[in-house]
């Protein structure tokens, strides 16, 4: 992934990961290899990792300690009420930026 | 009056989890252990924490971290990525109240504040 990549994704990562715990809670391991299969390849587990402490201090997300067969349990994270609402706002926003982004885009083509 | 106790046991405390802390990094494997020493330098000259049980939460929050990339056997360059700093200053981004420049933040919003009554007032 290119500089530009990485600086733009840095807006809209928490949106990206609270939309893959709307479908179903996960823990970090599993939510890095969501994004990576989504085609952001280079995303590192750290990344993942600072962003889901962020949205845990907001609380955005609900955490579970579940016990893991090798080594220590794994904190599973779950989409709350607060966090609903973040990602509807986080959706209404997107696609404001989107819609005027493409305006732009078309009227450089035309 | 429990004021006196707190002053010398929060420290007291502090100083024992960052004990721990230190142990639990020295346990890990050897590459993680040095990954996890250097992000420990970087985040304490660039973070200048102020705040004990910040810096001590902090370095907790990383330590098991690394435990559990370790355990899963993650190699490293796929746990920091392509650049390190980036990691260390996102995973810092999350103990900014810790912070000392956060008075200087206040600060500075408080003066800008008081200068906007000034311009109303006049």
């Amino acid at each position: 992934m290119g500089r530009q990549m990485t600086e733009m994704l840095k807006g809209t990562l928490d949106g990206i990961v609270l939309a893959i715990l709307s479908d179903q809670p996960a823990y970090g391991y599993e939510i890095t290899a969501r994004l990576r299969e989504m085609g952001f390849s280079d995303t590192a587990e750290g990344t993942v990792y600072a962003l889901l402490v962020r949205i845990e201090k907001r609380g955005l997300v609900d955490v579970q300690k579940v016990p893991s067969t090798q080594g220590p349990p794994r904190k599973v994270y779950s989409l709350n009420a607060v966090g609903q609402d973040y990602l509807d706002e986080f959706w209404r926003t997107w696609s404001f930026l989107a819609e005027r982004l493409n305006e732009l885009h078309e009227g450089d083509q035309s | 009056m429990i004021g006196w106790i707190e002053k010398v046991t929060g420290p007291l405390e502090d100083k024992k989890r960052y004990r721990d802390y230190k142990t639990r990094a020295k346990a890990l494997p050897a590459p993680y252990r040095t990954t996890v020493e250097a992000l420990d330098r970087y985040l304490l000259y660039f973070g200048a924490i102020a705040k004990g049980d910040v810096l001590v939460t902090m370095l907790e929050d990383l330590v098991e971290f690394f435990e559990q990339s370790a355990q899963a056997g993650t190699p490293l360059r796929e746990i920091v990525g392509e650049d390190p700093v980036e990691f260390a200053e996102t995973f810092l981004a999350n103990y900014s109240e810790g912070q000392w420049i956060n008075k200087e933040r206040q600060r500075l919003i408080q003066a800008v504040a008081r200068a906007e009554s000034e311009e109303s007032a006049s």
